[in-house]
């Protein structure tokens, strides 16, 4: 058997064809998943197709449309939802193959392009290379020095004209940037998020001399890109925007152009960093960049609900790293300055840790000192690691996997891929095990050991930052090497469960179907809020906060509506980022009274924000005597979408020997062990396996340690329970 | 283990890597035969036959001529024994004045020469600039390092040092 089990050979299957089609299309494989009305789903696959991505689109879902037992047309044909969510954004900025740019900015802020607060010197580097100040270098600007013009101009914190603004110095700029043959124009002055005149008078300005001149010159101005403080991302945001998204949409329009031509009848969405859908033809196109690991942070609030537990730690390990992410209460963290190819942006994305582990990691040992390390290079899929025999001569994780008998040569990628363990082994003596004068199986099982060793400590410094128990929180591991490293991942850090999924290695695609169209409309405020504000202090504070989510509430809705949205459909849920005053982080806190009406209300959000505090920092004491500020004030718009639904079932005996195939030596805890071998997708809900035992998928590969057991529930996920 | 051949070690040397792969191999342990090679590109850069012991400067090395260990511009100018300060052999250029500094700072604040001098270190055969001392009026020449070839070469490569010719062992 070389593919999942089809439709109907699955159990607990209906006859609703499939209407929603989720896509993630990461750097070396697009997965699709397909979901039914009645919740039902099934999973493609495909290699990427960077410079066409709609071809690896078609070729994906016509792998799961296969499994489904449909052709395309009749997939197309039924569908009501294509959720895409793709790499040519990335491409186009790592490529550095994006649009000609000209920049203006405030006079002295010129070098900021080049300067990137220092920290994009070393951003994205191991810790030993950021100790390694002779490795810094600067990202290649998107936007070169010379055309980068100053313009004298000044508007102060509180929004105040300081110096005018120069029209001379932007007319010769614009002029300037014309007969530069700049595709696009963008506008970035300081404090612009306060009072934005002067950006709109600069786009204005160059809207006259590009249209005296006859060109065809896009502007971008960084208030209306995302009006929120910290220069540096603004500036960096509005320049991704103007220089990766064109080409971007460009794919995207080629994915909507081939599901329209086998019959799809609606646009096609795309994910956004914050986990909302949003149209392709989404104004800033740069918020959908860093959507790929959304997926299973959303895939896992999903499942949280499911199984009672919200306070979860999701990880996905694939190739090349190992992605974490922590819902505690039901909270996601927003991270609002994230890295993009060692850029900082001004993008409100989902949090996640990421630390370079996965099974494609090269190990070296040190020819001098003899340490062993791991990566930070990935072997990939080309040439991959030696056992795939495509030309890889460096020892990876896979290799150690394959000589330990824990992947099976002929089932990988469901016998697509044979894997030459001898040749894997060989090598491995020669370049890793000899050096270090051990035995070839201790030395592959002590490099699995140190990758797990360091994801393992990741969990748990991710978890303790949070400043909360492990045993409250449920582990949910996925991703195509997590169940292969599960055991080891998690081992000992006693967490309250610990979960994966028959569909491990489609959970971001199957985390993205679960998310709802949204639209988030921010901008940044200075409220400060004592501790003895009077009722009219706080009634006047409560007037301009309701002004400004007013008027954010207004944008938000205006856009769902253009996408099609009916107006009774859209929820909307003002949201204010909030911190005592005089700290540096805001914890996110949803009006509870939705827009303030009166002191009363301000009381209540204030209430509301001391209980967020307190529910996240919960060892940390409030501190109301401070008073509070509200930093930055949002409102989040959000119409339903139908989401897959896990089948809940009744409980078999717990004899899993339907499901068995056979037995395989694999190593583990030093010794070989004669271990059972099992077929994923023939589990029932009831089954209890007892390891020695090996869990096999044609994606993914559970192992299953002696001593421990593994219980399938009601959902069919797979619980992994340490001995 | 690693192992780059001759051509990207000269290349690393003369700068003509892309920066990726320049990068890619200062983070990377550092291959076995990295000075072997590096030396052979550097020796066949220069343009005489001294065998090269070490370079101690981007156009300076100590190399074994037919008078003994002696410190070499890549011109083949000889600044005498390896164990002498091979500044007090080349040409000196002082810049102690306002309009020696503004030479080589045409639009920024200068350093107050009463203070602070500038001391350029040139070879006289070829005229290269060699090294820049910045020190205070009066301050003897420094001797920047000696190196310990010994140590160097049993401790680090792992075999002897060739013996200085002329010299009796």
């Amino acid at each position: 058997m070389n593919r999942p089990l089809t439709r109907d050979e699955q159990p607990g299957h209906t006859n609703e064809p499939p209407i929603v089609i989720g896509i993630d299309a990461g750097g070396t494989m697009t997965d699709t998943i397909l979901v039914n009305r009645d919740g039902h789903f099934t999973i493609g696959k495909a290699a990427t197709t960077p410079h066409d991505e709609s071809e690896g689109f078609v070729a994906s879902s016509e792998d799961a449309a296969d499994a489904w037992g449909i052709t395309l047309a009749d997939l197309f044909g039924g569908l009501d939802v294509v959720l895409y969510s793709g790499t040519g954004m990335l491409n186009t900025l790592l490529s550095r193959t994006g649009r000609r740019l000209g920049l203006i900015t405030t006079r002295g802020l010129e070098d900021m392009v080049l300067m990137g607060r220092g920290l994009q010197a070393w951003a994205d580097y191991s810790y030993a290379d950021r100790l390694h100040a002779v490795t810094h270098a600067h990202p290649d600007p998107l936007v070169p020095r010379r055309r980068t013009h100053g313009v004298t101009e000044r508007i102060d914190q509180f929004g105040d004209v300081v110096i005018p603004l120069y029209e001379d110095d932007v007319r010769r700029a614009a002029r300037a940037l014309i007969a530069d043959k700049v595709d696009s124009i963008c506008i970035m002055t300081i404090f612009s998020h306060v009072n934005p005149v002067h950006e709109q008078r600069i786009a204005a300005l160059c809207e006259e001399e590009i249209a005296a001149a006859g060109a065809q010159i896009r502007v971008y101005m960084s208030h209306a890109i995302r009006p929120v403080v910290r220069e540096q991302s603004r500036l960096n945001s509005v320049l991704i925007e103007a220089y990766a998204t064109a080409r971007g949409r460009e794919q995207l329009q080629a994915i909507e152009a081939a599901s329209q031509k086998y019959g799809f009848r609606y646009g096609v969405q795309t994910l956004l960093s914050f986990g909302g859908l949003a149209s392709i033809h989404h104004p800033r196109l740069h918020e959908t960049m860093i959507s790929g690991p959304i997926g299973g942070i959303l895939g896992a609030a999903y499942i949280g609900k499911l199984i009672g537990n919200d306070s979860l730690v999701c990880s996905d390990m694939g190739g090349t790293s190992f992605d974490m992410g922590v819902i505690t209460r039901g909270q996601t963290r927003i991270e609002n300055e994230p890295l993009m190819d060692r850029f900082k942006l001004n993008v409100p994305t989902l949090h996640l840790d990421t630390i370079g582990a996965g099974a494609g990691m090269i190990i070296k040992v040190d020819p001098l000192t003899r340490k062993v390390s791991l990566g930070p290079e990935s072997a990939g899929s080309d040439p991959g690691p030696i056992c795939f025999d495509r030309g890889g001569t460096e020892p990876t994780i896979a290799d150690c996997d394959a000589i330990l008998g824990r992947l099976n040569p002929h089932y990988f990628l469901g016998g697509k891929v044979v894997l030459d363990v001898e040749k894997a082994k060989r090598i491995f003596k020669e370049k890793c095990a000899d050096p270090l004068g051990v035995d070839v199986y201790e030395a592959a099982e002590g490099m699995i050991e140190m990758l797990e060793t360091d994801a393992n400590n990741a969990l748990l410094r991710v978890i303790s930052g949070q400043g909360i128990h492990p045993s409250q929180y449920t582990l949910l591991s996925y991703g195509g090497s997590g169940p292969l490293h599960l055991a080891g991942c998690s081992r000992g850090i006693g967490f309250r469960d610990i979960l994966t999924f028959q569909f491990a290695a489609g959970f971001s695609a199957f985390g993205c179907t679960t998310a709802d169209y949204m639209r988030r409309h921010s901008v940044s405020t200075q409220i400060d809020i004592t501790s003895a504000a009077t009722a009219i202090e706080l009634e006047d504070h409560a007037r301009q906060v309701a002004r400004i989510m007013d008027d954010l509430e207004a944008a938000a809705v205006a856009e769902m509506e253009a996408e099609g949205h009916a107006r009774e459909k859209i929820r909307t849920h003002p949201f204010l980022m909030m911190r005592f005053t005089g700290q540096l982080e805001d914890v996110e806190v949803a009006s509870p009274v939705g827009h303030p009406k009166g002191a009363d209300d301000m009381r209540a959000i204030i209430a509301e924000f001391e209980r967020v505090y307190a529910s996240i920092n919960q060892r940390v004491t409030r501190y109301g005597a401070a008073g509070s500020s509200i930093m930055e004030i949002g409102v989040t718009a959000v119409a339903d979408k139908i989401k897959p639904v896990l089948l809940q079932r009744p409980l078999n005996p717990p004899d899993p020997s339907s499901a068995h195939k056979g037995k395989r030596n694999a190593y583990m805890y030093g010794r070989w062990h004669d271990a059972d071998l099992y077929e994923m997708d023939m589990l029932q809900p009831g089954h209890r396996i007892q390891g020695p035992a090996i869990v096999e998928h044609p994606a993914t590969t559970l192992v299953i340690f002696p001593g421990d057991e593994v219980f399938v529930d009601e959902w069919t996920l797979l619980h992994y329970r340490h001995g | 283990m690693t192992s780059y051949s001759k051509e990207v070690i000269a290349d690393l040397i003369e700068g003509n890597l892309p920066w990726h792969d320049t990068r890619r191999i200062m983070s990377a342990y550092k291959d076995d035969d990295r000075f072997d090679k590096a030396i052979a590109a550097l020796q066949d850069r220069v343009e005489w036959d001294a065998p090269i012991i070490l370079p101690v400067s981007s156009h300076l090395f100590i190399a074994d001529t037919a008078k003994g260990r002696h410190t070499l511009c890549e011109c083949g100018h000889d600044f005498g024994h390896w164990t002498k300060n091979w500044k007090l052999s080349a040409a000196v250029l002082i810049r102690d004045s306002d309009e020696l500094l503004a030479e080589i700072y045409p639009t920024a604040d200068l350093p107050d020469p009463r203070w602070m001098e500038l001391r350029e270190f040139i070879c006289p055969t070829c005229g290269h600039l060699h090294e820049v001392e910045a020190c205070a009026p009066g301050y003897p020449v420094v001797h920047d390092f000696q190196p310990d070839l010994e140590g160097f070469y049993e401790d680090w490569l792992g075999r002897a040092l060739p013996p200085e010719p002329g010299v009796a062992a």
